[in-house]
């Protein structure tokens, strides 16, 4: 095997995937970072935002220019599903608020296989070969996954350490109740949450849809290595959530070495373990929940 | 219809029901007493099923086993195995407090799943485990189904005695006590990580027996039956409606969610033909949906935690 | 208090259900156990809808005995033992239907068969459950299956592909009872024949990249890859992603693989190197006419076990015809109007046929997927023809042998 054959064919797609896990794991982390729970709907949010991104393409929009759009209906679908099914548990221990989201997870599945079917689908018909860039093989919907990413996570980033209510998810975050006595108001930080996590679903569904095919399981599939990732990097933390979807992602696509490919899944939890074991907070010093 | 179909598929429900209960049972320990969040019910449901099947079924060529050995000893082994899968794990990952505990053990069920399906020599790989013998399997239909629904119900009310009498033992106070303050019960001189992994032990026994009963109910196992979904998820859904702390809640949040889950289609079948595939989506939705509906009205449960002066909070 | 509320509304489900079931003495019910949720959801509603094309056939064409209706009963599956036996219990017991087509998955299979079917003594045939497994159960001649052992399709398929002059290939199968059934007796059968398997590796279903197992799978030389994994789900990411990085030159699947869907979503155009096998019966306007009513019924045609789901259900009705509505007759009677001798009939000829069992002559079955000549365990020896893509969908290109 040649170096460029282990860049194309192994790393590159564990960066591409890795990223898409990424955005996945930071809606995770913020959600349990914030609201203390996990949040099991991830997935299934995710394939509601491909699918709404889908009906965008369908109707003429270019895939790309349908995201921004996906990415705010699934804000507001994220917002409407934290109101009526999570904000009254709120009170109540969090393991309420993680089955309700277990319920969620169904009821947006159901939905989307009524709307759309079951069916595979894709953004665009076709094959899509990749462009040589000195023999480093990629094709332009990966490295605009790659921009988007790094566009979300710079974007965030910002947002969480200079606007002032970035500052008060932040405040909420590490502690509260000081959070509360200061004067964070509580119900619009989580709704602001939910509207960033709900936009962070759809860019991940959307990316994991154009980079391979949507179907109704799509995310369901990938909640697991999202949660994985999320832990690995440090509960709460934005740039752990990047770092850990990343190492998910790439070991996955490199576990091939070494193990057989039905165990390719396995690698996630494997690595995570391990983690738990040596680093319980996470690579980069999460919270403790 | 009649009313003796009507009973046959009662009869049906309440074994699995039964096999449901169990599960959920072996959760309560875990999570109702303990506190232990075990999202990995299915990796020692699994356990137990394999277990059990293997040591009872018929010889077969390209996995291990069968060994045709009774069926109580199936059973043993089924607890014993999910039981010695459960000690490691827990001497391991009980540190991890609640969610991390609860990743680390989706993950080590989702590796028990795939060492499932991959490795054949053991398990029969995806073919799984056939040729299980079942108690009374040779009687008819009805006569059969009775017999076997006897046998879980009799196990689960043994499992349920032994569970109460647990709890009410100065044992259930003192795991309770740690549950709820863990600084305070170890303060007081209480070995905190001997008395969880021994609830996690527990439970995870409990859990392997309900494998092996479904095991022996369908003289088959396949890697199909061990879904995270409809073995971990549904279970703490049955659980948490059913009433976490107390052991009649969880075997009838088992009842009640096994029956939504199940009568729910016998709804849909009344929609039009025309829309029956999609009637099915609309069925998840459903079941989503009550799910919510029970949180909303009854969020401690159905039957909640009988403990006076302890808060329900933790 | 609660409890009572609980206990109440599950009464009135279940006495919803009681009141809604209408007693008609001339209809007759069967089950359709599709996976309908679960991991192979995209493969269930083309199967569930050929069942149902056979079940309109029958009542546009005379109905089933007396002038009766057949009835389609559809009960999810969910590919998990658990959701089939549930499923099969409710209409075995309420529905009260008198054969079952389905479940879809091996284990689905395995469970109901074993739980439900056998002892309640009601006949089974499922259209795509491949599993050895179902051979050797013990089922008192109930348990059936419109498609054959996936043994015989590798093996087919394999003395195909070495006639044709390819002796080197990599093997990728999804790593479930269909994809490690064909593979396992592909590879078997390759080698004996002097063939070389330079790749041979599973795949779990639902990752979003199969890069890396495709390159460590081309390493090996081969120019032929052979996938055995659904044209619906996975095979179809696989396929995509191996013709987008150039692996490979030619692509082999099976039956599973050979989907309108995928042909639609990759492009013809791009498919050149792209061969399936699939069971035909001997009799090719059988497969037409199925062909033609699916399309015109405004399904893809080429959708995967399709037509074994048509013959499932085609035949449970001939089997009720032929019984007289007798339950304890239906296995016998599948066996007659499956096999040799007898009448031939194609697929959507159920005016002949119940004519034919009316005169009291014998007919054979002739299916859209095969002949149906069951063996002693109820398993159907396959013949298979080699398709290549054309158009929108394939084009039978060799008959194999």
């Amino acid at each position: 095997m040649s170096f460029m054959d282990f860049l194309n064919f192994h790393l590159v797609p564990g960066i591409v995937l890795g990223s898409v896990y990424a955005v996945g794991a930071i809606g995770i982390t913020l959600v349990f970072g914030i609201l203390r729970f996990a949040h099991f709907a991830h997935g299934d949010m995710a394939t509601l935002g491909a699918f709404i991104a889908l009906a965008l393409v369908t109707a003429g929009l270019t895939p790309w220019t349908a995201l921004p759009i996906a990415m705010a209906a699934v804000a507001v679908v994220a917002i409407g599903v934290d109101k009526l099914f999570y904000d009254y548990l709120k009170v109540r221990p969090k393991i309420m608020t993680v089955m309700a989201s277990l319920g969620v997870a169904l009821m947006l599945r159901a939905v989307v296989q009524v709307v759309f079917g079951v069916d595979p689908r894709t953004y665009a018909t076709g094959i899509v070969r990749p462009d040589d860039y000195f023999g480093l093989l990629l094709r332009d919907r990966e490295l605009y996954t790659l921009a988007a990413v790094v566009l979300i996570v710079v974007g965030l980033t910002l947002f969480l350490r200079h606007s002032r209510w970035g500052k008060a998810m932040r405040a909420m975050s590490d502690n509260p109740d000081l959070a509360r006595l200061s004067g964070v108001d509580n119900r619009k930080v989580t709704m602001l949450t939910w509207a960033i996590v709900g936009a962070l679903c759809a860019a991940s569904g959307f990316m994991l849809g154009i980079n391979n095919e949507l179907h109704s399981m799509m995310g369901w599939q990938v909640l697991l290595p999202m949660f994985a990732a999320a832990i690995l990097g440090g509960v709460g933390r934005v740039e752990g959530a990047v770092l850990g979807g990343l190492i998910v992602g790439i070991a996955e696509e490199l576990s091939i070495f070494i193990l057989p490919a039905q165990y390719k899944a396995a690698t996630a939890f494997v690595l995570l373990l391990l983690i738990l074991l040596v680093r319980p907070r996470g690579l980069l010093n999460g919270k403790v929940l | 219809m009649d009313l003796l179909g009507l009973a046959n598929y009662a009869v049906f429900m309440g074994i699995l029901i039964g096999i449901y209960a169990l599960l959920a049972l072996g959760l309560n320990i875990q999570w109702g007493f303990t506190g232990l969040f075990n999202a990995g019910i299915a990796g020692f449901f699994a356990v137990g099923a394999y277990a059990s099947a293997i040591l009872t079924s018929l010889p077969a060529s390209g996995r291990l086993g069968g060994y045709e050995l009774p069926l109580v000893v199936g059973w043993l082994a089924a607890m014993a195995a999910a039981a010695a899968i459960a000690w490691p794990i827990g001497k391991v990952c009980l540190r991890f407090r609640s969610d991390y505990l609860a990743i680390a053990t989706i993950g080590i069920a989702e590796i028990i799943r795939l060492v499932i399906r991959t490795e054949g020599w053991l398990t029969g790989g995806v073919r799984g485990v056939t040729g299980v013998p079942r108690p009374f399997g040779d009687l008819d239909y009805m006569p059969s189904q009775v017999a076997y629904l006897a046998i879980v119900a009799t196990l689960v009310l043994v499992a349920y005695l032994l569970v109460e009498r647990q709890v009410r033992s100065p044992w259930g106070r003192m795991m309770r006590a740690i549950r709820d303050n863990e600084l305070a019960a170890a303060a007081m001189g209480k070995q905190v990580e001997a008395r969880r992994l021994q609830a996690f032990v527990f439970g995870s026994a409990l859990m392997g027996l309900a494998g092996a009963l479904f095991v022996h109910f369908n003289r088959s196992i396949t890697p199909e039956a061990i879904d995270p979904m409809i073995a971990t998820f549904l279970i703490w859904i049955m659980l948490i409606l059913g009433g976490s702390g107390n052991n009649r809640g969880a075997i009838l949040g088992a009842a009640v969610i096994w029956i939504i889950w199940s009568v729910s289609e016998l709804l849909t079948d009344r929609l039009p033909t025309e829309i029956a595939v999609q009637a099915k989506y609309a069925r998840v939705f459903i079941i989503g949906l009550t799910l919510q509906l029970v949180l909303r009205f009854r969020p401690e449960g159905i039957l909640p935690e009988r403990q006076p002066g302890s808060p329900p909070h933790r | 208090m609660k409890k009572r509320t609980v206990a109440a509304v599950v009464g009135a489900m279940l006495g919803a259900v009681v009141l809604a079931t209408p007693a008609h003495a001339q209809d007759v019910k069967i089950g359709l156990m599709a996976a309908i949720s679960g991991p192979i959801a995209a493969l269930a509603p083309p199967m569930a809808a050929a069942s149902k094309l056979a079940v309109a056939h029958v009542n546009e064409q005379g109905g089933i005995l007396k002038g009766g209706k057949l009835e389609a009963v559809l009960g999810d599956s969910a590919c998990n033992p658990q959701n089939a036996t549930d499923a099969a219990t409710k209409a075995v017991n309420i529905d009260r239907v008198l054969a079952i087509v389905g479940p879809a998955c091996s284990g689905a299979v395995l469970a109901t068969a074993n739980s439900v079917a056998i002892p309640a003594g009601v006949l089974m045939i499922t259209p795509s459950g491949t599993s050895p497994e179902i051979t050797k159960l013990n089922d008192k001649d109930l348990v059936f299956r419109t498609l054959p052992s996936d043994d015989y399709q590798g093996r087919a398929l394999a003395r195909t592909l070495k006639a044709r002059g390819i002796d080197k290939v990599a093997v990728a199968y999804l790593n479930n009872d269909y994809g490690k059934g064909l593979a396992e007796s592909f590879k078997a059968e390759f080698e004996a024949n002097g063939g070389t398997i330079a790749g041979y590796s599973g795949h779990e279903d639902g990752k979003a990249s199969y890069r890396s197992e495709l390159a460590t799978l081309a390493r090996g030389g081969a120019d032929t890859l052979i996938i055995f994994d659904y044209g619906d789900g996975t095979g179809l990411s696989l396929l995509r992603q191996a013709l987008e990085n150039g692996f490979f030159k030619t692509f082999v699947g099976a039956d599973g693989m050979k989907s309108e869907g995928l042909v639609k979503s990759i492009g013809a155009q791009n498919l050149g190197g792209f061969f399936v096998s699939a069971p035909v019966g001997e009799a090719s306007a059988s497969l037409d006419n199925f062909n033609k009513a699916y399309k015109a019924a405004g399904e893809n045609i080429d959708a995967v076990f399709a037509t074994t789901s048509y013959d499932a259900a085609f035949l449970v009705a001939l089997a009720i015809e032929k019984a007289g509505g007798d339950k304890a007759r239906l296995a016998e009677s599948l066996r007659a109007v499956a096999m040799a001798p007898g009448e031939p009939i194609m697929a959507g000829e159920w005016a002949k046929a119940k004519q034919l069992i009316a005169e009291g002559k014998d007919i054979d079955y002739k299916g859209a997927g095969g002949d149906h000549e069951f063996d002693a365990a109820g398993d159907v020896p396959g013949s298979y023809a080699f398709f290549k893509v054309s158009g929108t969908g394939y084009e039978s290109i060799a008959d194999m042998k």
